[in-house]
């Protein structure tokens, strides 16, 4: 290889294989001219943000999760799932994890607005955004102002598109402390009558319309960037973060909207990473035609900006569409109306070649397919997943009896259980009067405005679980989700994915992917919820160092009616509280269960048994939906103990009742559930179970003032409320 | 059926949800562009909704109050039409001199969402004028909601009886508390507080309802 090339496969970030693959698929050579355009044009498009080249073929299972009520799902930003009477969902999370470590509130801004635009660019109007958030700890270097940065950025761009954030997580780790994860979901609906809109370019002699934000130089290589490991010069890359404008997204989403409504769009596609290049290369590759375009005709910021500058520019806030000759005219007035331009930059034709001139000359004249259908896709090394983490015998688990109390007091007020309202009391989370429960409930509920049914909107991904053996965390990323909607009387609909890992490179973290993919396609079969959109960020790693495999899930459940869900907190006084378990892994406790903090070794038992756990979920969401349930809980991080005190936050306490030994109150099981019930209708609630074929054990009841759990637990209320209400600013002070 | 006007600006982002209120309440809802200007005759009433509005650029409702639409909402005024501002909407209103007063960023400069109760104190022509409650609960969400009066105006304003509602436990660091305020003749009134997300029980409240 001469030394050229090399320079030129490092700087493209191309490989020498690759570097092959395109020849042969050319024909020749990728042109010198024009700064390498060529070059880019692969850099870009065959990167691993773009192509997914490493994780194609396992992503591929996900094909087998679809049922009849998925349209769409093939080759489009997201599936359109059908609830039946007329309203359709699309929904989809995308990780913005690179550009928030290096500039957190333009990273996560950009984030949710490149989300909102896969969502509207199918003509759904985005009703509901949530966000899944991994940081390092408190006092790692630049943390606090990271945390504070991402907050900042997720409100200030998504309070002023007027698309509340209903939900999130928020999850701290030492694996996070160079790299942390900044996912964003959305949620958009279509109503009865309105037409979902494609992103296959059709029609030769149609217009290519470019619409919204000016082209700017900010951005570019971002999608290479992403498609890289981090290291020493990070900062440096602070010119590669693209800066948002929500106030144009805003009018992006009412435009865009009311054109595709009036049928004046043949397809449509937002600009998203690799801007241009990868918007009409995958317009035309997958409507099978070709695309001539005129650079010189782009609007742009910079007039010094240059063709290659032009195409790989990620701007914000840019749509590409395709219009009818003769609609045209129309097409531009609506968006002139906005205050939007809406500029022809070519035409679509017949043969399947990308043209792109400037001023008058062509530049480079390539078939699509090469640079989407054909990019590389690879095999990585792994291996098949074996059981981690595990005790020989369940008795490896036990732990000596300590002090309970302090300990609950002190995760109450630590990073990891304390009330997050710090983060979300940012958030608009009522704008567009559909939410009736926001990011102060477990679970999240929409309002349909047609059907008046509940949407719940959850995400799910636990890294304690993760860290100790990635196939049970990639089961409980879906199922711990779908089980706190179950307890609220939502069945699962759908679900989305947003794969988070280190280098793809390293087998053991290929192995990790390969079973998590593996564990949420189960997972999604045996509940009918299919796996309708997703995303995959590798390479979340800083200087050799991968984060904890964080395969973050997002969850759209549906109930028939909005009417008495269940409530989160303990509800009224001398209620009975229930029990019910369907245990199949038991953990001695993941942190921060008591035996880590007692300095032992985190361990597991068992095996998850996945059909089991399907069916319960779907009993308890029966369960859940019977009159005289009051407050509904899944035991969370932390065991039975740590739970009861949480639902002792709204005022009222518990006592137990019977015997109960310290295993089952400090330990975690997955799974198990908390019900508490109206002591008027427990005899019909049991009743109900007995029929559903769920076993449920009364542990105690609702008192005032205390928590008591046998001999282990003595807590006044109001000293929970307090370590409780202490919040996430007690720990990181720049959320103060 | 009597119609209510909703004037829209770009970055507006609750429109949608006042029109519905509107039309809850059994008017006619009618969208006013922000740069056109409307016969005032047609209409019983004028709300401006909460949002953005032009991207909050320069000032929270700084441009919009310079608006074309504008000038149509003052002749609306001067002939005693009934106006309310909500969140957005006030801040446009007080940038205009409809209102007195200010609406700067919130004392701790982070944006709130939360549920707040209120005291009524003055009373408006039209809205909520037949408010069954003296004190209520309504959600807020703004990054800018702290009002602000120099010691006269403030004076003047507490005086003439402009206070129309109070905050009870300060949410953003409003002199005198100040929720929300009317102009001397009562026919302008604006609110940081959004009465149209509290109309239904499933939206955890319905305080709002009785704003129209």
């Amino acid at each position: 290889m001469s030394a050229g090339l090399a320079g030129k496969l490092k700087h493209y970030r191309i490989s020498q294989k690759e570097h092959d693959r395109a020849c042969e698929l050319l024909g020749r050579e990728p042109r010198e001219s024009l700064k390498g355009l060529e070059w880019a044009l692969f850099s870009a498009l065959w990167s691993e943000h773009c192509s997914y080249k490493s994780s194609k073929i396992h992503l591929r299972k996900f094909a087998k999760t679809m049922n009849s009520t998925v349209v769409n799902a093939a080759g489009e930003n997201a599936g359109v799932v059908d609830l039946g009477q007329g309203e359709r969902i699309v929904f989809k999370m995308e990780s913005h994890n690179h550009p928030s470590f290096i500039e957190p509130y333009q990273g996560a801004a950009t984030g949710v607005g490149g989300i909102l635009r896969d969502i509207f660019t199918m003509g759904a109007r985005p009703i509901g955004s949530a966000n899944y958030l991994c940081f390092g700890e408190p006092q790692a270097e630049r943390m606090p102002a990271l945390v504070d940065g991402v907050v900042r950025g997720i409100a200030g761009y998504g309070n002023s598109v007027g698309v509340p954030t209903v939900t999130g997580q928020t999850n701290f780790d030492p694996s996070y402390n160079k790299n942390i994860l900044v996912n964003a979901m959305s949620l958009g609906l279509l109503r009865p009558g309105e037409k979902v809109a494609l992103s296959a370019a059709k029609g030769p002699g149609n217009h290519v319309v470019y619409v919204g934000a000016k082209t700017g130089k900010d951005g570019i290589h971002g999608a290479s960037m992403a498609s890289e490991s981090f290291d020493e010069n990070s900062e440096a890359k602070k010119p590669n973060v693209q800066i948002g404008d929500p106030y144009f997204e805003k009018l992006l989403i009412e435009s865009c909207l009311e054109v595709l409504q009036k049928d004046l769009v043949v397809s449509i596609q937002d600009m998203g990473a690799a801007g241009l290049t990868s918007s009409s290369f995958e317009m035309a590759s997958k409507g099978e035609v070709g695309m001539r375009l005129h650079l010189d005709r782009v609007p742009v910021r910079d007039s010094s900006i240059q063709p290659e500058e032009i195409l790989l520019s990620e701007s914000q806030e840019r749509m590409l569409l395709i219009c009818e000759p003769k609609k045209l005219a129309t097409l531009q007035q609506h968006f002139s109306r906005w205050g939007l331009d809406a500029v022809a930059i070519g035409e679509v034709i017949a043969e399947r070649r990308v043209e792109l001139w400037w001023k008058g000359e062509k530049l480079t004249d390539i078939d699509p397919h090469i640079l989407v259908e054909k990019a590389p896709v690879y095999e990585r090394p792994y291996s098949l997943w074996k059981d981690k983490n595990r005790a020989a015998t369940p008795d490896e688990l036990k732990t000596e009896p300590g002090n309970m109390n302090a300990w609950i007091l002190s995760v109450l007020a630590d990073v990891h259980g304390t009330n997050r309202q710090d983060v979300y009391r940012q958030y608009d989370q009522r704008v567009g009067l559909r939410t009736v429960r926001g990011a102060d409930h477990d679970v999240a509920v929409l309002r349909l405005p047609d059907s008046q049914r509940g949407l719940s909107m959850g995400v799910g991904c636990r890294t304690h679980v993760m860290k100790l053996d990635a196939k049970l965390g990639g089961y409980d990323s879906v199922l711990y989700p779908i089980l706190q909607m179950s307890v609220k009387g939502f069945s699962p609909v759908a679900i989305t994915d947003c794969l988070n890992f280190g280098n793809p490179e390293k087998p053991e973290i290929m192995s990790e992917f390969v079973a998590a993919v593996e564990a949420i396609t189960e997972v999604s079969m045996a509940t009918n919820a299919p796996v309708v959109s997703g995303n995959v960020s590798f390479y979340n790693e800083t200087l050799g160092e991968n984060i904890v495999s964080t395969p973050a899930i997002g969850v759209i459940g549906l109930r028939a009616d909005i009417k008495n869900i269940p409530q989160d907190m303990f509800q009224k006084n001398n209620s009975i509280v229930f029990r019910l378990a369907e245990t199949h892994v038991f953990g001695k406790s993941a942190f921060p269960t008591f035996a880590e903090s007692q300095g032992e070794k985190a361990l597991l038992f068992g095996e998850i048994n996945v059909p089991a756990l399907a069916r319960w979920a779907a009993g308890l969401k029966e369960l859940s939906l019977q009159s005289g349930v009051l407050a509904t809980q899944m035991v969370s991080r932390g065991g039975l103990a740590l739970s009861l005190a949480k639902m002792c936050t709204a005022g009222l306490g518990f006592r137990s009742e019977g015997k109960i030994n310290f295993f089952e109150i400090s330990q975690e099981f997955f799974y198990q559930a908390i019900i508490e019930v109206d002591e008027a209708q427990v005899e019909t609630f049991q009743k109900r179970a007995k029929e559903l074929q769920l076993k449920v054990t009364q542990i105690g009841r609702v008192q005032p003032g205390s928590l008591k759990i046998g001999e282990w637990v003595d807590l006044p209320v109001t000293q929970i409320q307090q370590q409780y209400g202490s919040g996430l600013r007690g720990k990181i002070e720049s959320l103060a | 059926m009597s119609k209510i006007g909703v004037v829209r600006f770009p970055g507006s982002n609750c429109d949608e949800d006042v029109c519905n209120f509107v039309r809850a309440k059994g008017f006619t809802a009618e969208y006013l562009w922000h740069l056109d200007q409307f016969t005032i005759a047609d209409y019983e009433g004028l709300i401006l909704p909460g949002g953005f509005s032009y991207g909050d650029y320069l000032r929270s409702g700084a441009l919009s109050a310079r608006s074309p639409v504008m000038k149509s909402v003052r002749e609306f005024v001067s002939r005693g039409g009934p106006v309310l501002g909500i969140c957005n909407g006030f801040q446009i209103l007080a940038e205009a001199h409809l209102l007195p007063g200010a609406l700067v960023q919130n004392e701790k400069r982070r944006f709130i969402d939360d549920w707040v109760e209120l005291e009524f104190l003055g009373k408006a022509k039209f809205w909520a004028a037949e408010h069954p409650n003296r004190m209520i609960r309504l959600p807020i969400a703004h990054g800018d909601g702290r009002f602000y009066a120099d010691a006269d105006s403030l004076k003047k304003i507490e005086d003439q009886g402009q206070v129309w509602l109070k905050y009870r436990g300060n949410p953003n660091g409003s002199l005198r508390d100040i929720a929300g305020v009317l102009n001397e003749q009562r026919n302008v009134a604006g609110l940081m507080p959004h009465p149209e997300r509290a109309i239904f029980d499933w939206m955890g409240g319905v305080d709002g309802w009785s704003f129209l």
